[in-house]
């Protein structure tokens, strides 16, 4: 969709009302990088339930979604922590135990779903996924013959998710963003999606955000809420490493029902919300993340 | 001097890789992601290095990160592609090679990288394939590998779930399927090496200088055949170990593999292949 207010600044709170129960939500970012995490937070404090999230490989935005009980139908196609951290403790045990619906799917099948959406094409067609088991996850796939070659190919259905969750560096008041490379499914997300929630780490002019060039025009995006640290504990760079300390203190917190409960207690439900967590990470902690540029032994010193 | 098993391991998997390739690895996957840098230091100098998570084009970064889309990993790269230019590229068969592991792996190479046990109540619920399930059909070789073998449930008979395909699936072979990429060619385990053969059965070519064949085979859940004579996996030169250690200071590689194998040591001996 397409929205025209020029001034699209609000609080976190209100960005994160734009999402009802229920929505298809796609998760910007991925892995360690842009995960919109202080929405994610938001969205567990306002107590959203049965959310369906699509994207590509994620990691503690998903996985704390699932602790907190907000998430039905996870259809990402990787949620874990690499090799560092291993597997999602709360998505794990949500899918061990059958209280989440798993979509699993793979990068290709969402990027061809998300262009047919962006074309307003009824389907595209894709060439691999024959001979896996990805259809058993996925009964809505059907198949289709090339009318040119004959070729029998898979065909997928458009993906509108309600709205795409994306964290960007930089924004300016009408909702520009400026995104550091990956940008994974970002811009993609924002042409198939009926709109786009932003958080931004810092607004400036839309003359300063041009300097850095526009990777998402903001007529795409619904609202913008500047949340320094929004994606904390994952990285937005050039502002931030992610905190791969914090991600391990999560991981520990959610290998139990009991301790994700306290983790969310803890580091969630503050009653002044993203202002309370900073307080809690501290000024010095969090100042920390933003020494990567200084020298290699600094960058290399946050991740050992 | 002497090296470790991580250190032979990473070694291994890069010279899977040829000169003028273009190669790509997932995310999570630490041993083949530093196995490309030593290739591309070696014997592969004009490889095209795709950093997986990143899509950065020949980085140089100054250090291996725990996570695979920090942004050490697009330092040096004059350019990184756009997720969709990398995922378009190897749908079209662009790229020459990928790296590929998976919690099972079956005869055929099929991977299962999306639950063990049944898919409606997992016994465990791994992470997800990532792109792996459409860029497995298209890429052109890919080198398949595990640090979990000696475990006896990573190579199985038969795969709980395939989420990227190998050789032959139920569903057909890759000419039936009509499918452009080579498939495995390589499998590189932490107890030898294994190619294919013309049925795209794995068939054990080399093991490590402290494996037997019977030990592959006790911990192998399927039948493989044997090269005619088995031999051992060439040892590293010293300018592999330096290029695994400069690249990789904080040992990430190491994150891949059960403890008790880090513990296996070797003296290095020098050799005409070695030119230090």
């Amino acid at each position: 969709m397409i929205f025209l207010d020029p001034d699209k600044r609000v609080d976190l709170a209100t960005a994160a009302s734009h999402i009802g129960d229920g929505a298809l939500l796609a998760l910007g970012g991925g892995l360690s990088s842009r995960l919109p995490m202080a929405l994610v937070r938001e969205l567990v404090r306002q107590g959203r339930t049965g959310l369906h999230v699509v994207g590509s490989a994620h990691s503690m935005d998903v996985d704390l979604l699932v602790a907190a009980g907000a998430l039905s139908i996870c259809e990402e196609s990787y949620v874990g922590f690499e090799q560092d951290l291993g597997l999602a403790p709360a998505y794990r045990r949500a899918a061990e135990s059958g209280t989440i619906t798993l979509r699993e799917s793979c990068c290709v099948t969402i990027l061809t779903q998300l262009r047919a959406a962006e074309m307003g094409l009824p389907f595209l067609p894709v060439r691999g996924i024959k001979g896996t088991d990805m259809r058993r996850l996925h009964p809505e796939y059907a198949e289709t013959t090339c009318p040119f070659t004959g070729e029998v190919l898979v065909a997928v259905p458009p993906l509108i998710p309600d709205a795409a969750l994306i964290h960007a560096p930089l924004g300016d008041l009408h909702g520009n963003l400026y995104l550091d490379k990956p940008y994974v499914l970002d811009e993609r997300f924002a042409g198939a999606s009926r709109a786009v929630i932003a958080t931004v780490d810092r607004i400036v002019s839309t003359d300063e955000l041009v300097e850095y060039g526009i990777t998402i025009p903001a007529h795409y995006v619904q609202a913008v809420a500047e949340v320094p640290f929004g994606a904390h504990p994952a990285s937005s760079y050039p502002n931030y490493a992610y905190d791969r300390d914090h991600m391990g203190v999560y991981v520990k917190a959610a290998s139990k029902p009991e301790s994700a409960a306290q983790y969310i207690e803890e580091w969630v439900m503050l009653p002044d919300g993203e202002d309370g967590y900073r307080a809690k990470l501290g000024e010095e902690s969090l100042q920390r993340l933003t020494t990567w540029s200084e020298s290699t032994e600094t960058w290399k010193g946050l991740f050992a | 001097m002497t090296y470790t098993f991580d250190e032979w391991f990473v070694v291994t998997l890069a010279r899977t890789i040829s000169d003028r390739e273009v190669v790509f690895h997932g995310f999570g996957s630490p041993c083949a992601q530093v196995a490309m840098h030593v290739a591309k230091r070696t014997h592969a100098p004009d490889m095209l290095l795709i950093e997986g998570a990143m899509y950065a084009v020949n980085p140089n970064p100054p250090f291996i990160p725990p996570t695979g889309n920090d942004s050490s990993l697009k330092q040096g790269a004059a350019y990184s592609m756009k997720f969709e230019e990398f995922f378009d590229a190897a749908i079209r068969g662009d790229v020459d090679r990928m790296f590929l592991s998976g919690g099972q792996i079956d005869a055929y190479g099929n991977t299962n990288v999306t639950a063990v046990g049944p898919l409606e109540k997992p016994k465990v619920k791994l992470g997800g394939g990532g792109g792996g399930c459409n860029i497995s059909a298209t890429i052109g070789q890919l080198t398949l590998w595990t640090t979990r073998h000696r475990s006896g449930r990573t190579l199985v008979d038969k795969c709980d779930f395939i989420t990227d395909i190998g050789h032959v699936t139920p569903a057909g072979n890759r000419a039936e399927l009509g499918y452009t990429g080579g498939g495995p060619q390589w499998m590189v385990t932490e107890l030898g090496v294994f190619d294919y053969d013309s049925e795209g059965r794995a068939r054990l070519i080399e093991v490590f200088s402290d494996v037997d064949v019977d030990t592959v085979r006790e911990a192998t859940g399927f039948e493989f055949t044997t090269a005619a004579d088995v031999k051992t996996v060439a040892s590293p030169t010293c300018a592999e170990l330096a290029i695994v250690r400069g690249i990789d200071p904080l040992g990430v590689r190491k994150s891949e593999f059960d403890p008790a194998e880090l513990t296996r040591t070797y003296d290095h001996v020098h050799d005409p292949g070695c030119n230090c």
